[in-house]
């Protein structure tokens, strides 16, 4: 419990010495609490997951790669479902990120009074919205729309593609708010430098406040990936949920990493084989998300350096 | 600036991290109130002769609403008895009651499905009612009956157009249950008859439950699947009969109609005296002969065949 100078020196803290370690040890302990569970999830879906690799006999290299996920015959290749969540993830992206950057342009560039009052909010609104009502309205419209357009090809509607219109929707007010702070962070000399040089306002926008808030800006679509990586309950409910074999198009039936987790969960019997390997898809799950925050704090920090 | 919003990233990614933590409490939470609810069962049957005690039921949530009925009727009956009915699916029912975290694991299939031999025989097997299943199809398609020979070649990707089984031309659209639900294996089991289906072929939709069958089917043209009879509405599909026998009861009862399967409610050998009372109950007149019928299941005291858990049929 070293102090340092800077208490010692504040006069009115000596008395109150003992409730400075009561504060240290109260913050100290949630500190604690938040430390012992991130290492304690991180451990047991390490140990559960690994034990399909180790103990049960199946190969890493071939659960990844086997294009057959069928549980009931013993046959675990996780490939379908990795393929169903990135390209689930990469199409939503695509989506969204159009629309995310033109309405974040005008907010921050074009219209900040329309912008900043009304519909900034209205943006972050739709970031409570709980995923199952993402789901239902994708469910009936997306679906129905998806039927309506392409027919008999299209099934029952659900597949890849209502998977990412639904996702695109769920996580544009994420991508849209975060590249509002990204543009809005861009410091004003910037793009007073910029028309003192005599460059309109679009050249402005685009060679000078995009390209500096570019590394804010792939954090944000990071942030959105990772959350589309790690839906589940919308996507469950449009993808179609067949984990059988490799999507072959858009509007194949498919099934990701997290809908083949949720679903497969119920009918696992614990210590079973089944079960173990659902836990590895929980491991790579893990290992994607960590694998994502690594790259938005090396993005972060190499814009920080970028603006000093 | 840029620091801020690194902070704002931070913070996000912080509650994130808040939200998986509780998601985990929870899981681990449910866990560990099961555990205290057999604590309490123990200490209930400690020698009163008055029925007092706790009783946790997880499993399929195919009959659920069955056995909730019956719980409540019981409880009332019995006031210082404490039931709770919890879904989780067929899995969930048998590892719960095979890890003792449940005093009662609900399952549509034969525990030798899923449980190895060693753990199956510390099983008892209460077989509290018995669910007739048939083919489904949406209203349009203009087919009322199927041979179990066309069943298997819809479902193993054969025939793929309804004008090759006497309908009007148009795609099949298979709408299959998950692999592992009690529904799908009871339906393969009589259908496909040992048939494998090749890797290539797949249905349109999987689906998690059977309430969602129903609405897809509705919605789909030319679509197929299958449900329990609980399920059956005439408003929303159409039910097929199969080899000319119609899915009643009555058919299922006789054998005619071979597409059925028991609910099972597996106990521990070493059940308590709750458990047990409640099992009897279950299997009293008073449920078999009126909340198992009211709620779309047959008795298995009416059944004139049985089935063994290799799918053998045998007349009783």
């Amino acid at each position: 419990m070293a102090k340092t100078k800077e208490e010692y020196k504040d006069k009115k803290m000596m008395p109150k010495g003992q409730l400075e370690s009561v504060g240290l040890g109260l913050t100290g302990a949630c500190v604690a609490v938040v430390a012992i569970v991130v290492v304690a999830l991180i451990f047991m879906v390490a140990q559960q997951g690994l034990t399909t690799f180790f103990a049960d006999g199946i190969g890493f290299g071939s659960f990844i790669t086997g294009q057959n996920w069928i549980p009931s015959d013993g046959r675990f290749g996780a490939l379908p479902l990795i393929v169903g969540s990135f390209s689930v993830t990469l199409l939503s992206t695509l989506f969204t990120l159009p629309i995310a950057l033109g309405s974040a342009i005008f907010v921050v560039e074009i219209q900040p009074g329309f912008g900043r009052k009304i519909f900034q909010p209205l943006v972050e609104l739709l970031v409570g919205i709980p995923s199952v009502v993402y789901g239902l309205i994708g469910l009936t419209v997306v679906n129905a729309a998806m039927r309506s357009i392409f027919g008999a090809a299209a099934g029952t509607g659900a597949g890849i593609l209502s998977g990412a219109i639904v996702l695109a929707v769920m996580i544009l007010p994420t991508v849209t708010t975060l590249s509002i702070d990204a543009l809005a962070a861009v410091p004003n000399a910037y793009r007073e430098g910029s028309y003192a040089l005599g460059c309109t306002r679009w050249q402005t926008v685009w060679h000078v406040v995009l390209k500096s808030a570019m590394p804010s800006l792939m954090t944000a679509v990071i942030m959105g990936m990772t959350r589309a990586f790690g839906e589940t309950l919308a996507v469950q409910m449009v993808i179609g949920g067949v984990e059988k074999s490799m999507p072959a198009g858009l509007l194949d039936p498919a099934a990701t990493l997290t809908t083949a987790l949720t679903s497969g969960l119920s009918n696992a019997t614990t210590g079973s084989v089944e079960y173990h390997a659902l836990w590895s898809l929980g491991l790579i799950l893990l290992a994607m998300s960590l694998f994502f925050i690594l790259i938005i704090h090396l993005i972060g920090s190499k814009g920080a350096a970028k603006h000093d | 600036m840029q620091d801020i919003s690194r902070r704002k990233f931070l913070g996000l990614m912080g509650s994130a991290a808040v939200l998986a933590g509780l998601g985990v409490a929870g899981c681990g939470g449910s866990g560990s109130s099961s555990d205290s609810g057999s604590a309490d069962a123990g200490a209930g049957d400690s020698g009163s002769s008055s029925l007092s005690g706790t009783i946790v039921c997880s499993g399929a949530t195919s009959f659920q609403a069955l056995v909730e009925d019956a719980a409540n009727k019981f409880m009332d009956a019995n006031p210082d008895v404490s039931i709770s009915v919890t879904g989780g699916g067929s899995g969930q029912g048998l590892s719960d009651v095979k890890d003792g975290k449940a005093q009662i694991g609900r399952s549509d299939v034969f525990a030798e499905a899923k449980l190895e031999a060693a753990d199956v025989e510390k099983l008892v097997d209460n077989q509290v009612a018995v669910v007739g299943m048939g083919p489904i199809v949406n209203s349009n398609v203009d087919v009322d009956d199927l041979s179990t020979e066309q069943l298997k070649g819809i479902f193993t990707g054969e025939i793929t157009d309804w004008s090759e089984v006497g309908g009007t031309a148009g795609p099949i659209q298979v709408i299959n249950r998950k692999p592992g639900s009690g529904t799908r294996a009871t339906f393969e089991a009589a259908v496909l008859q040992g048939a494998t289906v090749p890797d290539s072929w797949k249905p349109v939709a999987e689906e998690d439950s059977s309430g969602t069958v129903v609405e897809k089917v509705q919605q789909t043209e030319g679509s197929i699947s299958y449900l329990a009879f609980s399920y059956y509405d005439d408003s929303k599909f159409k039910a097929l009969s199969v080899d000319g026998v119609a899915p009643t009861a009555e058919n299922v009862e006789s054998g005619d109609f071979k597409i059925w399967a028991y609910e099972h409610c597996y106990t521990p050998a070493d059940a308590d005296e709750v458990t047990k009372a409640f099992i009897d109950y279950m299997l009293s007149d008073e449920v078999q002969g009126e909340l198992v019928e009211k709620d779309g299941f047959i008795p298995v005291s009416g059944m004139k065949v049985q089935k063994d858990a290799d799918g053998n049929i045998s007349n009783k």
